[in-house]
């Protein structure tokens, strides 16, 4: 049987991972442009656009001031005049600032002109808790996944980033990417060539076979960590990495779980109305009862004090307990 | 005495169209479920001024007050009473109805029921515009209630800065539904908003066609001369309450002399006087546009709804 | 003696970087204070001086290359004629400055 070598791969930053699908679809497609606080000569607040200034100038790669409402706005009526705009939200708590074009006219301008309006725009922003404080650390991802019209990702990898970036500068209609702090300081082996990653299929990042977590974002480095830990105990974990929360992968998901049978939801948002909480009722649904267990933060603002942030976020030691404990019940 | 003529004919044209939009809404308040509507009635002038300075390839977005601008800016009537009345014959397969009637091919890439919703998106439309390269200019009709909204200001400043091929129409007929616009806005005259941004601003007479239309046709070339964005108000009155679900906060007498500036009369009268237009001709100006419209009903009538599968089609 | 350079710490955040730049070939002498060589952070540059006098006798990681927090780049020695080694074992670091830019 003839095994072929793997792709060839370089290891790269995560915001690098983000510069480069950026510059190859803006070298590839003359209607990709970029808006956005602090991403001209500046680079972006993580360095994610390093470079795209100096090549592509400022027509294509614009400042704004801040001023989200206008900033989604204008993105997303160029995209539907025709351009592939991406806007950077450098806060993911300040895209509730520009909800109003992304949801009531981006993710239905096709449907209530009839399909004369695409709006292909995608909207980049970071979430997740860092030390910032309660209105820079917010996870609202779930917030987004019930507006019909709009597809969301949150990759967890550079190599995800890359890929699911370029899809998204390619996809027909608007497109929320989000990445996360956490995910910044990471870095991992990316394709050599050029290749997009589809949007809607999530992935299996560990197999295992006494239960599947399913998690997104920068949950799943946690859910491997907390995998490692119990594998000790002999408990084999099973890692769904969602990828993208909107549309759902729930034949991956149920796949899963059909061999596993336990069900450990992960996020860093809040369990109300979740991820976690769609995915479980889904599963349920296509599968009949099933032990569910729903892992998310404290019932509360994040605040940058380090004690209390910590005290919040879902860590390895707190999920490997949830793990324990399904599995007993 | 050439461009007195071009005058005079150009003005027939826009009167046949204010004649339309007042007919058309007319016979749409008869049909039995004409459903939620907000009325040009009394604001004509403002939808055809502006729409005489369009160029078949600029864009025109509108709020939800669409019907005037739609029919102005050449909209079938016929397609356009069918989407009202929700049946898939309208442009929008009958699924945007008034507050989101567009026909991109038609220059009108259309209305949004959102009050100030269409602002930003009406800069991003310009902006495109400007990277591709094309002349075409971008118009977006709001009214004042839309004038306390923060996306104005903020688009107000990107469009200057960018220098965007953009004009801002304030449709102010002086009511955000049922708060009058002293109530509601600090500045007295809303053309002073777009001041603070270097932006050039007007306030026109907006029961006056000719006077909207010139003061367009002065700002539309100046987008197309790169100029940037400018800022037009148009005083104006409606002639019903705010939508057809609306009470009526205005009196009798008021309303009685808000009728008396009808722009529709008064550019008759303007025509008349000059000589350019006989009680005849003014009496078969209608008749036409009766038929017109009483074909658009006929048409929207025996047009089918959508099927209900139609509901899950363009979602994503 | 022999040293090994390591990357320095600890820097906030970090706990790999990529090889920028080597601002000497083996056999280069460095007086306190020269660059001897960059590193990428995800957020920023390391400006990696010498601590003391040395000679680059042999570089392990080229430009490009990855390396975590602690871990060998290099081997240097106090003069140029000194026996290198065949493993890494219970060799002393080498003293640097480094400055985050």
């Amino acid at each position: 049987m003839l095994s072929e070598a793997a792709p060839p791969t370089v290891k790269l930053f995560f915001r690098e991972a983000i510069t480069r699908a950026l510059r190859e679809e803006m070298r590839r497609d003359a209607r990709v442009i970029l808006l956005g606080q602090d991403v001209g000569s500046y680079g972006g607040s993580y360095k994610e656009f390093v470079g795209l200034y100096q090549e592509f100038g400022p027509t294509r790669v614009r400042n704004t001031p801040v001023a989200e409402a206008a900033m989604i706005g204008l993105g997303v009526g160029a995209a539907a005049a025709g351009m592939r705009p991406l806007v950077s939200i450098t806060y993911m708590d300040f895209l509730m600032l520009g909800l109003d074009p992304l949801v009531n006219y981006a993710a239905k301008a096709r449907y209530k002109t009839g399909g004369q309006i695409l709006a292909p725009v995608v909207v980049k922003t970071t979430a997740g808790a860092k030390g910032q404080g309660v209105a820079h650390s917010q996870c609202i991802e779930a917030w987004l996944m019930g507006v019909p019209g709009l597809k969301v990702v949150a990759p967890s990898t550079p190599a995800d980033a890359y890929g699911m970036l370029k899809s998204a500068l390619r996809e027909s209609g608007p497109v929320v990417f989000i990445d996360h702090k956490r995910l910044f300081p990471t870095a991992g082996e990316v394709p050599v060539s050029e290749e997009t990653v589809s949007i809607g299929k999530a992935i299996i990042r560990r197999r295992g076979r006494h239960v599947t977590i399913v998690t997104h974002s920068y949950m799943t480095r946690v859910a491997q960590e907390a995998a490692d830990l119990v594998a000790a105990e002999g408990i084999a974990c099973e890692i769904v990495d969602l990828r993208t929360l909107a549309p759902l992968d729930m034949a991956t998901i149920c796949d899963s779980l059909a061999r596993t049978g336990a069900l450990v939801t992960l996020e860093e948002g809040q369990l109300a109305c979740g991820v976690g909480a769609e995915v479980a009722f889904r599963a349920r649904e296509r599968l009949g009862t099933l032990r569910v267990t729903r892992i998310g933060p404290l019932e509360a603002p994040v605040s940058s004090n380090p004690v209390l942030e910590r005290a919040c976020l879902p860590d390895a030691e707190r999920v490997a307990h949830s793990i324990r404990r399904t599995l007993a019940a | 005495m050439v461009s007195i003529l071009k005058e005079e004919i150009g003005g027939i044209e826009l009167l046949r169209s204010m004649l339309l939009i007042r007919t058309f809404e007319e016979a749409l308040l008869r049909q039995r479920d004409h459903g939620f509507q907000l009325l040009s009635s009394g604001e004509e002038a403002v939808a055809v001024g502006v729409c005489a300075a369009l160029a078949p390839d600029d864009q025109l977005l509108v709020g939800g007050r669409s019907i005037g601008p739609a029919l102005a800016r050449g909209l079938d009537p016929g397609f356009v009473m069918a989407e009202l009345l929700g049946k898939s014959a309208g442009p929008c397969r009958g699924k945007g109805g008034r507050g989101h009637l567009a026909q991109l091919s038609a220059g009108f890439f259309g209305a949004h029921a959102v009050v100030g919703g269409n602002i930003a998106i009406a800069a991003g439309v310009a902006l495109a515009a400007q990277l591709q390269g094309r002349s075409a200019l971008v118009a977006c009709v709001f009214g004042d209630g839309a004038c306390g909204s923060g996306v104005l200001h903020e688009t107000l400043n990107l469009s200057a800065l960018w220098k965007l091929p953009l004009v801002f129409i304030c449709d102010n007929n002086q009511f955000a539904a049922s708060t009058p616009r002293s109530e509601a806005l600090a500045p007295l005259q809303l053309s002073d908003l777009a001041r603070p941004f270097g932006i050039v601003g007007m306030t026109v007479d907006g029961m006056d066609v000719i006077a909207v239309r010139d003061a367009a046709l002065a700002f539309a070339n100046r987008a197309r001369s790169g100029y940037g964005p400018s800022f037009l108000e148009c005083v104006s009155h409606r002639f019903a309450s705010h939508s057809t679900s609306t009470r009526e906060t205005r009196g009798t007498d008021e309303l009685a002399e808000i009728r008396k500036l009808c722009p529709i009369r008064r550019l008759a009268e303007r025509l008349q006087s000059s000589g350019a237009l006989s009680a005849a001709a003014l009496g078969s100006l209608q008749s036409e546009v009766d038929e017109i419209v009483t074909q658009a009903v006929r048409f929207a009538a025996a047009a089918p709804y959508p099927d209900k599968s139609e509901a899950l089609i363009d979602v994503v | 003696m022999i040293y090994k350079l390591t990357v320095p710490g600890p820097i906030e955040d970090v706990e790999e970087v990529r090889v920028l730049e080597w601002h000497g070939a083996a056999g280069r002498r460095f007086a306190p204070g020269e660059l001897i060589v960059e590193l990428e952070t995800h957020k920023a540059i390391v400006e990696v001086r010498a601590g003391q006098p040395g000679v680059l006798r042999r570089i392990l990681c080229g430009p490009g290359d990855w390396q975590a927090l602690g871990a060998p780049l290099a081997l240097l020695s106090d003069d140029a004629g000194e026996r290198l080694p065949d493993t890494m074992d219970e060799l002393a670091s080498w003293p640097v400055d480094f400055e985050i830019v």
